[in-house]
């Protein structure tokens, strides 16, 4: 064939060779960028290998001497004689149901905030509420826990709470459920900061999945004269349900998780309390609470506390993120 | 038509219209009594000596917040600063390289769980990776558990960004004849910069106010002191130090220390927002 | 379909290897296959891109002109699952060859893409930043080297003041000829045009046919186009393509006034495509 590059301008040829010197200068670069960020890309899914196996070497003392019995015992005493006696009901039941009741409160709420911006709210304050609500969902969960221990708790204590005791004295159930003292520090009131806590969040994230409801369809319901209600009920929820239901999930993963919100004003009680006004305490505000100053089999526990938490997000957390990708790939086809 | 059913139907709207007024009245109200308690509080105790005093210690009558102000800063500054180049790199990897490969998959789902994992676990995966091997808490410890919440963050908002410069400026750079560490770095970086940077203020906001993974990692202490091997002040640690004890001068601190927390992190989420709203990589 | 490509390919068969009558050879292309994943989008491609002159592609959608220009400078590599078969030539060197320094193929063998593509930074760096990669020259040397390039792209005196604006500032058709000026900044030996002028208006697209015209002088160029018009305008040799079979491939002027295929007819009248 090399009959075929008779033509070839011999000016073309010396060019070519600089060049190819001037190229054999960035294939060192050119591989070592390819091998960090690979590298790099790597070491994520090593993280995400070194908490799960630090998580039990730390937690592996506390497996061995409690065993299946840490899941369903309720007493907690690191100092116990001759051994500490650990479980982690109470904390599991703190963790779960704080968890209920915020989102009982959290996700109406939310869901009714998100439905106001996208299809309510004048324009003029759509802008400015929906940045607020994204801001708020940065704010630390430090400056909650703070507002609820200073603020929320005290007026708890002193008024709502009071108020309901007496109101449902004589109802059964409600009264053990809502049976005094009223104090600063129970897990209602942990629930309610945590509410609060997520709030933005649940709003955020269901405000940007509403989003991704094509106009013509809510347009095609509007024409046939549907009220609002029935758009958001017929049209928009049903499109959405997979996306909603993931970030309502994202929104309990971050509840069960949360430490700052809840650790100042649970009370730290392992004690299982029929009244949601009692003190309690949650997976991660025991260990905030006492992992700096323990050692130990009571420091394995505390680690295999949460592992046991972490094992729960993982799992809230997976179903939340396979919704969401669902709702991701429909909105993208 | 059937008067009945309309006017039915009507009432229903009205009805959850008026629900929805009151959810965004309701959430709104409690956030703005959040912040307005916030603002109240902190700025009362808001001083020049919180910016020159050391924390002082119970029953005092004075300090400040210097040493946790400054021990903050260097966690979260090294923290962003490892963080920050792992997750750009690992991001890149999976918006270029791993486009195509099912491990990116793997590693996205990862990140996603990482994202949201409950903080106090990162703190205790650097205390048993760190702390334990090291044999004592340290700043050092603390800016690593920082790092590790910064990675998955800057992951993912490069990966997002990446995926939005249009693929054919890539082919652009690359038919003139450019390695693709070049292609990426001086064109696919440069027309998504605004949206990367969003993506590391962000991650800078979200651990300006970690307080979990610091609590058994740096400790805190009531000092000044440089030295990353040690114990190392820092604002949330010490805010959640002060509340949980009945000095009213360290109430008054802890306040004013959540507001210095709250404005930084706000702030650090506006330039973001408002830098991200100009990103349109083109 | 697959019955008629057979036939064709029996009366193409002699005149296939017989190109040593149309004049000096830039890039030969011989039974080229190309399949995405397992789907075959080029079907034994016989092609010469004679030297400094104009090769038009045209065709239906997805006949696999723009699949065949992506080979010549191996753009399809990006992409894992995509793949040639066959040879492809460059002044006698195969550019298949998996050891071929691609970077460097790319650099003589440039691509003008459908939409414009400036790079998000000035005018200047546009066209500096090929020019940097390659060679280390004084600045004097190197703006010369730009105002050429921008002239030779028929831009200079459009921005000339402002070099330091963004090059996404220009419009459309400015844009477009910004990046051919990026493009011969480097000192090709081939440019290839992926559909020009499909984003731009008429009299853009008049600019950028009359600069191809130019060009030629200097490079070869292969341009595909789904316009028959800018074909017949602007090449001296024309290819039709049809679901991934070369039907003919002749002087412009024989394809549009007597072509000896009756595909070829039926497409440039209009009665498919």
């Amino acid at each position: 064939m090399s009959d075929m590059a008779i033509d070839t301008p011999r000016a073309a040829a010396e060019p070519a060779f600089d060049r190819a010197k001037a190229l054999s200068a960035f294939k060192l670069g050119d591989a070592t960028f390819y091998w960090l960020t690979r590298a790099s890309a790597i070491l994520v899914l090593l993280m995400l290998g070194g908490i799960i196996i630090s998580l039990i070497i730390g937690a592996w003392p506390a497996m061995r001497a409690f065993g299946f019995e840490f899941l369903w015992t309720q007493r907690w005493a690191p100092s116990a004689h001759p051994t500490p006696v650990l479980g982690a009901l109470g904390p599991i039941y703190g963790t779960i149901l704080t968890s209920f009741i915020a989102m009982l409160i959290a996700v109406p709420v939310g869901l009714g905030i998100a439905i106001f911006l996208t299809e309510l709210c004048p324009p003029f304050l759509k802008q400015p509420i929906a940045i607020a609500v994204e801001l708020l969902a940065g704010i630390p969960s430090i400056i909650y826990g703070m507002w609820g221990f200073f603020v929320l708790g005290p007026f708890l204590a002193d008024t709502f709470e009071p108020a309901i005791v007496s109101a449902f004295e004589n109802v059964p159930i409600l009264n053990t459920l809502f049976a005094g003292p009223a104090s600063n520090l129970s897990l209602f009131n942990a629930s309610l900061v945590l509410s609060i806590m997520i709030l933005p969040f649940i709003t955020a994230i269901s405000r940007d999945v509403f989003a991704t409801v094509p106009p013509v369809l809510k347009e095609a319901a509007y024409g046939i004269g549907c009220t609002t209600w029935e758009v958001v009920k017929n049209v928009v929820l049903p499109y959405t349900r997979v996306g909603v239901i993931g970030g309502v999930m994202l929104a309990l993963g971050r509840a069960l998780g949360e430490t700052m919100a809840v650790t100042f004003i649970i009370g730290n009680s392992f004690r299982i309390s029929s009244s949601l006004f009692a003190p309690g305490t949650t997976i991660s505000a025991a260990i905030a609470s006492e992992f700096a100053e323990s050692d130990g089999v009571h420091q394995s526990a505390l680690i295999l506390l949460g592992l046991l938490l972490f094992v729960l997000t993982f799992c809230v957390l997976t179903a939340a993120r396979l919704m969401l990708r669902r709702l991701e790939k429909r909105a993208g086809a | 038509m059937n008067n009945a059913i309309y006017a039915s139907r009507k009432r229903g709207d009205k009805i959850v219209k008026a629900l929805c007024y009151a959810a965004a009245i309701f959430g709104v109200g409690w956030l703005c009594l959040i912040l307005y308690t916030l603002l109240a509080n902190g700025l009362a105790g808001l001083s020049l000596r919180i910016f020159t005093e050391m924390t002082p210690p119970p029953g005092a009558h004075d300090g400040g917040l210097l040493n946790a102000i400054v021990g903050s800063l260097i966690m979260t500054v090294i923290g962003v600063g490892i963080g920050t180049p792992i997750g750009l790199f690992a991001g890149t990897w999976l918006a270029e390289y791993g486009r195509h490969s099912q491990l990116t998959n793997v590693i996205r789902f990862v990140n996603d769980i990482l994202l949201s994992a409950p903080s106090i676990i990162i703190g205790l995966f650097i205390y048993g990776a760190i702390v334990v091997p090291m044999g004592g808490f340290s700043g050092f410890a603390g800016a690593i558990a920082l790092a590790v919440i910064v990675i998955p963050v800057v992951v993912r908002t490069t990966e997002d960004m990446l995926l939005l410069v249009p693929l054919p400026l890539r082919e652009a750079a690359s038919a003139l004849g450019l390695p693709r560490a070049y292609v990426i770095t001086r064109i696919a970086y440069k027309a998504a910069r605004s949206g990367l940077i969003t993506g590391i203020l962000l991650a800078t906001a979200r651990v300006a106010g970690e307080t979990a993974p610091l609590l058994f990692t740096a400790l805190s202490n009531q000092f000044w002191s440089l030295n990353l091997g040690g114990t190392m002040a820092n604002l949330p640690v010490t805010i959640n130090n002060f509340v949980n004890n009945p000095d009213p001068n360290w109430k008054q601190l802890a306040w004013t220390g959540a507001l210095l927390i709250t404005v930084s992190v706000l702030t650090l989420n506006i330039v973001a927002r408002v830098l991200g709203a100009e990103r349109k990589p083109k | 379909m697959s019955q008629s490509a057979a036939v064709l390919q029996k009366i193409d068969a002699p005149q296939v290897n017989d190109w040593t009558n149309l004049g000096s050879i830039k890039l030969s292309i011989r039974n080229l296959n190309f399949y995405y994943g397992t789907t075959k989008a080029l079907k034994n491609i016989n092609l010469p891109l004679l030297t400094n002159k104009v090769t038009a592609f045209i065709g239906p959608s997805g006949c696999g002109k723009s699949t065949l220009l992506r080979i010549l400078n191996r753009m399809y590599d990006l992409y894992p699952g995509q793949r040639a078969e066959g040879e492809v030539l460059l002044d006698g060197q195969s550019i298949l060859d998996p050891k071929l320094d691609i970077n460097l193929l790319r650099a003589r063998v440039g691509m003008v893409f459908q939409k414009p593509t400036p790079f998000p930074m000035t005018i200047y760096d546009n066209i500096a930043f090929g020019i940097k990669l390659y060679e280390k020259i004084p600045k004097s040397e190197l703006d010369g080297r730009i105002e050429t390039a921008l002239r030779s792209a028929a831009l200079w005196d459009e921005v000339k003041n402002k070099l330091n604006a963004s090059g996404l500032s220009l419009s459309g058709g400015q844009q477009q000829r910004l990046c051919i000026a990026r493009t011969v900044a480097i000192r090709p030996e081939v440019i290839l045009f992926d559909e020009p002028c499909s984003a731009l208006d008429p009299i853009s697209t008049a600019k950028i046919e009359e600069l191809i015209d130019e060009l030629k002088s200097r490079y070869t160029i292969a341009i595909v186009t789904h316009n028959m018009q800018q074909a017949a305008r602007c090449s001296d040799r024309t290819a039709f393509m049809y679901l991934g079979d070369l039907i003919e491939f002749d002087e412009t002027s024989k394809i549009f006034m007597s072509p000896s295929q009756k595909q070829t007819q039926d497409y440039i009248t209009g009665r498919f495509g």
